[in-house]
């Protein structure tokens, strides 16, 4: 089964803040909605592959970005995918 | 040649035509609301407000664009700021030339028992007296407001001073740059400076309905407004991340699309050379009429540096007929009247009658000044013939 994992943010400034940081990076990830089986909040999150989020997470640290939550979810297209939360620092 | 608009003070104009531009833009183009859905439009909208925060951080000298947040005007800032911050006990120490944004928020807060105030008393170009300040703290005081600059006479506060003066006293600094921002150089970092207010549509040529407040780490307001932010909707109370945790409600984005221009004008003009520029406009428009019989001029000399203001009264005559005659008969714009500080003209001694308050800004050139001063002399020789 393929994953994607999804970093969120406390508030939409966070996010946009992590967009500008990350421009110049070569890290692939995008910035979407928050999916829905991850939180009820309607804020941006970022998208990547999970080889890199701990690699993300790391240089995002540099610029005091506060984090809400680092997610790992199943690629199963529209359905409702099965969310594994994430404790990076453990 | 016929920008007879004089009343910058109260609210800048015209802005850069970019200001215009980016405003509609946001309305046609990036009109998604900011922080709500995932789309492409609101993400558009999220880097808009970004883009404005992080250009404020610079001018600002703000480490951390997130400690700016997003208001109505100084008024509002100044509010959140004082009822964020003071709680039942509290000492405040203010000065005369604070403008009534700042007094009535005040007054409010004595009138329900809430704090006690001390106002420092200021000379008669508006200048605070230090002596009093350094004798006016107490174990109970908690804030220190400094009127940057007075919209009454152009005065400005010794900034530095006032907020070492605070801090060696633990208590807090909040700096009301209402008509600062854009027009003097304001260093959040270097100064220390613990909360500045500003409005967007003056000095920061933006639109009306946009403002700020910055708040340095450590401080956390309790918030005047509570509600819907996009994000963490699961939660029942307010977010406490700033800068959410200060904005609640959908956010005026056309208005901070044009701030955000406005602020980068002033980037890329360089903020000395509109000093420079608002200091020479003074300084010609006050030579021109300090020989002027019957003319009585308030505040700072010619060479001192002030905010570009000039405040005046004519013998025998009255300041809201002299404005009426000044835009009647000459097209001339500008404010007379107390100007919503009325400790500041009990200070220079123009109170109740105010003064005609005239506040060029970074457009007006000295042709604009001549015409003015022609149209003074006319109506000088009408009053004394």
């Amino acid at each position: 089964m393929a994953h994607r994992c999804y970093i969120t943010f406390p508030t939409t400034f966070y996010a946009i803040r992590v967009e500008s940081l990350l421009k110049d990076k070569t890290f692939n990830y995008k910035m979407v909605p928050v999916p829905r089986s991850i939180s009820s909040s309607c804020g941006t999150a970022l998208s990547c592959s999970c080889e890199i989020i701990n690699e993300i997470k790391i240089y995002l640290e540099n610029f005091n970005i506060e984090f809400e939550g680092f997610f790992r979810l199943e690629e199963i297209g529209l359905k409702t995918p099965s969310v594994e939360e994430l404790y990076l620092d453990e | 040649m016929n920008n007879y608009y004089f009343d910058n003070a109260a609210t800048s104009w015209p802005k850069p035509e970019s200001v215009y531009k980016s405003a509609e833009n946001q309305m046609r183009n990036m009109f998604g609301n900011p922080g709500r859905s995932g789309h492409t439009r609101t993400l558009d909208a999220d880097r808009l407000l970004y883009k404005t925060r992080e250009a404020l951080a610079k001018l600002f000298n703000v480490k951390d664009p997130a400690r700016i947040v997003f208001t109505l005007n100084a008024t509002d800032s100044l509010n959140i700021a004082l009822k964020g911050f003071l709680t039942k006990g509290s000492h405040v120490i203010n000065t005369a030339m604070d403008h009534n944004s700042v007094l009535r928020p005040l007054g409010r807060l004595i009138k329900d028992g809430i704090i006690t105030t001390s106002t420092i008393p200021c000379s008669k170009t508006g200048v605070p007296d230090l002596g009093v300040l350094e004798s006016s703290y107490i174990p109970e005081t908690k804030l220190l407001i400094i009127n940057h600059a007075s919209n009454v006479t152009g005065t400005i506060a010794p900034l530095e001073d006032m907020i070492s003066s605070a801090h060696r006293h633990n208590v807090k600094v909040l700096v009301d740059a209402a008509q600062t921002a854009g027009t003097r150089n304001i260093n959040v970092e270097e100064t220390g400076i613990d909360m500045l207010a500003f409005t967007g549509h003056k000095g920061l040529l933006g639109p009306t309905g946009t403002g700020g407040l910055y708040v340095k780490p450590g401080i956390d307001l309790k918030p005047l407004r509570e509600g819907g932010t996009g994000s963490q909707s699961e939660l029942d109370i307010h977010p406490e991340s700033m800068p959410e945790r200060l904005e609640a409600g959908t956010m005026n984005s056309s208005g901070l699309a044009g701030l955000s221009e406005g602020v980068n004008y002033i980037l890329e003009t360089g903020i000395d050379n509109i000093i420079n520029h608002e200091h020479q406009l003074r300084e010609y428009l006050l030579k021109k009429i300090i020989d002027l019989p019957g003319v009585n001029i308030f505040g700072p000399s010619a060479e001192d540096e002030s905010s570009c203001i000039i405040s005046i009264t004519i013998d025998n005559a009255d300041c809201g007929e002299i404005g009426y005659i000044l835009e009647s008969n000459y097209k001339i714009l500008c404010r007379t009247g107390l100007h919503c500080a009325p400790l500041a003209h009990k200070a220079i001694g123009t109170f109740p009658e105010g003064t005609i308050r005239f506040s060029p800004g970074v457009f007006t050139q000295k042709e604009n000044i001549d015409y003015l001063v022609d149209a003074l002399k006319e109506i000088l020789n009408m009053i004394n013939n």
